[in-house]
């Protein structure tokens, strides 16, 4: 048997290269785009601990502090606990490279005199100098390569206003320790980053090493007891968790997509799989008349789909990782900005990547292949012999199909109202049966809109009513061009409707005519402006008025959000905080009395409205504050909290500023005060941005995090495409009958090509229809549904016309041009091509 | 004035399979002319050239050697496209399986030349109105082709096959596929449909019963043609 699977699999290999090269390429976009998504996925999370990895190795558990630093003082009380059989502190920081425009140095501050053995330590770099030699740091080899530093270079870095001169000490390659780590990792003796970059006396964590023989849930119960509620003490993978708990909506919302391409993709393979099957029933009559039992049949085409999934993984491994490759960097730029998590520097592609992509290659293709399989396998060898005609069959099933697909829709519509609205993976379920109830509308409709029309000339009219007689194939790829479809729309309607609300957004609440903060703002929440530039700046020509920010982190439920200061009866300042509850007057009386305003997302995600209480654990304690309002907030999906600066002051006690926003006099140009304020502050790291500027990088910002999205619906429509591609070249083969018929009745070869791409574009303008319809219901569950529930965002529905209609007339187009080669294959089919049953 | 015969074969040969040893010639130096109006009953064995000849005849096909002319116009001198008019303008063609699109009326089945040549609607659906009814199926003219018999939709072919007035029709065993009752009233029918539109006929057929029709009966024999 395996010698006749081997010869027949290579002599229909033969027979049909094309349909087989598409199959391949429909498994291998689907598993492209699931791979891909996981390999960002997962080296997103392994880039979070890879760098404390690199620096510490393995530890038993990291106490950190509730918001961002600790006292000191703890790391002699966690050494002095029961249990710990080493411990070592760690300051980390994010640095801006003074002479490169957002580069950041991750630098982890070390206690080189700890009584441990880091692993890094083995290297062969010298690092004797390392407590002795001012602004000494340890980079990476890759980086000084990238850099042109050698050793003993000076480099100038800033932390917020500071600007520091270190010196490169040190090469040490923290890859080989974990491969994962940043290039941009640096190491730096403790005292010397606390002096130099940050805070004296303060931590950002304590790594423990655990005394054999020491129950760990007892330690972390000792060690909270002893440190107070200052800190948290976590087991490696609960932080790896919290990361991955961090970035969980955005993770999701892409794996999701990610594996609608492969749900696509197995249409594909059902369609070849069939028509594969159909094409050779007299080969498996044979056999089966021969000896073989069903069984054998059945093994022998699945084998035959196996191998087809096999060269799909093959070729969709490479493709994944190169798609991965090429939307790292917008990845991890969104991750930064949305979570302000660790950029990803290097990709990894992990055993567990390559089983997964075996598995859903494999599987998929057997998935798309099964039935099929099992149809054709249960016929007896005179069913075989025999002509057959599937498509009566799918015919006579298309009403009842049909009212499955509405079924499925009603059944979870009132599902979700009734019981699973509260539910949070809802919307996905209900997005889910739109794609799952797609396929099964479809057969009836085209049953109904071809079958219908009356045919008067041979034009686009008579390849419309031909779909209807081939449904069980024109079905599939409708179907699978409708989802993509759908999906195209639904996320471009989402995007379109999201950028347009927060342009509106926007336009409210960036209301300054200049923005300015530090370098690394975004990195290190401790970067501050230093006071005597906020003064200088606030009496700065043109200045009338100045908007200070300061922002703090705190802690809500191990969560850190961003509680801001500022002058909230800033004249015309009421703008910043568009309220989606509370009255404006009484909301701002509320605030300057110690009440906060909350960002929608905090308000959805921990469930709070105004009135109640926002309990937050800040470094001076637990602190409750009475919620005045609820404002839009599209800056962060975690959450942000805002009060009156002096309130701010009178509770936290005076602090720095992080950012500035300037108010100039009518009739001054920004851009000119921003160039005055440059060359007047020459060696001050400032990040300085006029409104215009800031309005263009917020977009900027915005279109980066939708990129990978975008990918992920050209992967989707691709796979579809192949599909019509697939479903023509189809019909080109199992109707030769009815082409070599047209020839004889006098059709010429460009009323048989054109009849072929009237079919092209017939399927394409049904799927687009339906995915029309799909797209809308899918837009709404997106906006909704799953947006409110993940992220915590109201968006306004906004049509964007003319991005949808350029959409949809690049999805004809491009269902147009994958008819162009079955079309030119169809019409070479000469007349004397009639066989006896074909036209049935 | 001798008139130009409709169909002429001048030492027509076909083989297939010329480039191996063993090639195998369906038909060998055929010549002939049918005058118009010509009604010509072609019989013969299995595999004895009858499709080939008619599928030559028809431009579907083109000879080995020889020349097949339609009314003076040599076949092979014309390129594929103006042997696919040749067709649409002036033959019409009969098969034995029927060749019915089953995603198809009755009415647009017979109408399916006339959307091919793109002819006026009115005009072609006017005829096949006309056609129907004189083969007795204008009441199942918007029926699916399924839910007709053999010979029903035989009757249908035939009506497709005259739909644009063909000078030529060529029919290959067209009761080839019915049983007796339905093969005389088939054959019956399409005679008088040729006779009365003055069409050239050429069949093909098994039976010697349906050949005696014919004005002339012809004989294939390995590819040789014999008059009776």
């Amino acid at each position: 048997m395996i010698r006749y699977f081997l010869a027949a699999w290579i002599a229909h290999l033969r027979k049909a290269p094309s349909l087989f090269l598409l199959s391949v390429l429909g498994v291998a976009l689907g598993v492209a785009s699931v791979v891909a998504i996981q390999i960002i996925n997962r080296n997103a999370i392994g880039a979070f601990s890879a760098g404390i990895k690199a620096v510490s190795g393995e530890v038993d558990l990291t106490v950190l502090g509730q918001t961002t630093t600790f006292p000191e003082e703890l790391y002699s009380q966690v050494l002095a606990t029961e249990g710990v059989a080493a411990a070592w502190p760690l300051y980390q920081i994010d640095v801006a490279l003074a002479d490169r425009d957002a580069f950041f140095l991750q630098v982890f501050g070390v206690d080189l005199l700890a009584p441990v053995r880091l692993p890094w330590n083995s290297s062969p770099a010298d690092l004797s100098q390392a407590l002795f030699e001012p602004g000494w740091i340890a980079v990476t080899p890759s980086l000084a390569q990238e850099m042109g530093w050698s050793i003993g270079d000076p480099i100038d870095v800033t932390s917020g206003t500071r600007r520091v001169q270190l010196v490169i000490g040190a090469l040490v390659d923290f890859k080989k320790v974990s491969p994962l780590a940043s290039r941009k990792l640096a190491v730096m003796d403790i005292a010397q980053v606390q002096g130099l970059l940050g805070s004296s006396g303060r931590i950002h964590q304590i790594d423990v090493q655990i005394q054999e023989g020491t129950h760990t849930e007892e330690l972390i119960l000792r060690l909270q007891n002893r440190l107070g509620p200052s800190v948290q003490i976590v087991t490696p993978r609960q932080r790896e968790e919290q990361a991955a708990d961090l970035m969980g909506a955005f993770r999701l919302n892409l794996t999701a997509l990610s594996w609608i391409s492969l749900f696509v993709g197995l249409f594909l393979i059902y369609t070849s799989t069939q028509a594969s099957l159909l094409r050779r029933r007299l080969e498996f009559g044979l056999l089966r008349s021969v000896g073989a039992t069903r069984a054998q049949v059945f093994g022998l085409i699945l084998g035959e789909v196996s191998l087809l999934g096999l060269l799909g993984v093959i070729l969709g491994l490479p493709m994944g990782y190169w798609v991965a490759q090429s939307n790292v960097e917008m990845v991890s730029a969104t991750l930064t900005n949305l979570y302000l998590l660790q950029e990803i520097d290097s990709l990894q592609l992990s055993p567990s990547l390559y089983a997964l992509a075996a598995g859903i290659g494999l599987g998929g293709a057997m998935a798309g292949a099964f039935f099929p399989a099992i149809d054709i396998s249960r016929k007896n060898s005179k069913d075989l012999l025999t002509a057959f005609t599937l498509h009566e069959k799918a015919n006579s099933l298309a009403l009842p199909v049909f009212g499955m697909g509405w079924l499925v829709l009603t059944l979870t519509a009132l599902w979700f109202w009734f019981l699973g609205y509260s539910w949070k993976p809802a919307g996905f379920v209900l997005a889910v049966a739109v794609l799952v109830a797609l396929p099964l509308l479809t057969p009836f409709l085209i049953q109904q809109i071809c079958g219908r029309i009356k045919t008067r000339g041979f034009g686009l009219g008579y390849s419309l009513k031909s779909l209807a007689a081939r449904l069980q194939t024109t079905s599939f790829a409708v179907s699978s061009l409708a989802i993509a479809v759908s999906m195209l729309l639904g996320i471009t309607l989402m995007i379109g409707s999201f950028r347009k609300t927060v342009e509106v957004w926007v336009q409210t609440t960036v209301q300054a005519d200049i923005y300015l903060t530090t370098p690394s703002w975004r990195a290190e929440p401790e970067a501050t402006l230093d006071a005597e530039l906020v003064s200088a700046l606030a009496a700065h020509p043109g200045v009338v008025s100045v908007d200070r920010l300061r922002r703090l982190l705190v802690s809500i439920d191990n969560k850190r959000i961003s509680l801001v200061g500022v002058d909230m009866d800033l004249s015309g300042g009421q703008s910043r905080f568009p309220l989606l509850k509370g009255d404006r007057m009484e909301v701002l009386g509320k605030v300057q009395q110690g009440g906060v305003l909350i960002s929608e997302p905090l308000a959805r995600k921990s469930r709070l409205d105004v009135g109640d209480l926002l309990q937050v654990y800040a470094g001076a304690g637990k602190l409750e504050f009475p919620i005045a309002g609820i404002y839009y907030d599209y800056t962060s999906e975690l959450g942000s909290a805002a009060m009156d600066l002096a309130v701010m002051g009178e509770i936290f006690g005076p602090g720095p500023i992080h950012s500035l926003s300037l108010y100039l006099e009518e009739g001054r140009d920004p851009e000119r005060v921003v160039d005055e304020i440059k060359a007047r502050f020459p060696d001050t790291p400032l990040q300085i941005r006029s409104n215009q500027r800031l309005r263009e990088e917020i977009f900027e910002i915005f279109d980066q995090t939708f990129a990978v999205v975008r990918i992920l619906q050209m992967m989707s429509l691709l796979i579809a495409v192949c599909g019509i591609m697939l479903t023509l070249l189809v019909l080109a083969r199992e109707r030769i009958s009815e082409l070599a018929l047209y020839q004889a009745l006098g059709a010429s070869r460009l009323q048989i090509f054109r009849l072929f791409v009237g079919k092209g574009l017939g399927m394409g303008l049904i799927a687009l229809g339906l995915g029309s319809a799909g797209g809308t219901v899918l837009a709404a569950i997106l906006i909704f549904v799953i947006n409110r529930t993940y992220f915590g965002w109201t968006i306004q529905v906004y049509w964007p016309g003319w991005p949808v209609l350029q959409q949809l007339a690049t999805i004809l187009t491009a269902a147009l041009l994958a008819s162009l080669y079955p079309a030119l294959r169809a019409s070479k089919t000469p007349a004397v091509e009639l066989s006896r049953d074909d036209l049935q | 004035m001798t008139a130009t015969p409709a169909l002429t074969f001048r030492l027509v040969s076909k083989v297939y399979d010329s480039s191996s040893r063993e090639s195998r010639f369906a038909l060998r130096e055929v010549s002939f002319d049918i005058p118009p109006g010509l009604k010509v009953a072609i019989v013969g064995r299995s595999g004895s050239g009858k499709s080939t000849l008619l599928h030559l005849a028809a431009g579907i096909d083109v000879p080995t050697q020889g020349e097949v002319s339609i009314r003076g116009r040599n076949l092979a001198a014309l390129s594929d496209r103006a042997r696919t008019l040749v067709r649409r303008q002036e033959i019409g063609l009969v098969f034995q399986f029927f060749y019915l699109l089953p995603h198809l009326s009755v009415r647009e089945n017979v109408c399916l030349p006339g959307f091919i040549a793109g002819a006026g609607v009115s005009e072609f659906e006017e005829r096949a109105s006309e056609l129907l009814e004189e083969v007795g199926l204008l009441d199942r003219a918007e029926d699916n082709i399924q839910e007709l018999s053999g010979g029903e939709m035989q009757r249908v072919a035939i009506c497709r096959s005259l739909l644009r007035k063909p000078r030529l029709l060529l029919a290959d065993e067209p009761t080839g596929n019915l049983d007796d009752a339905n093969s005389g009233l088939v054959m019956n029918l399409m005679l008088k449909l040729a006779s009365k539109e003055g069409h050239t006929l050429v069949y093909v057929t098994h039976s010697a019963e349906l050949a005696s029709l014919a004005d002339e009966v012809w004989r294939l024999q390995s590819g040789v043609l014999n008059p009776s």
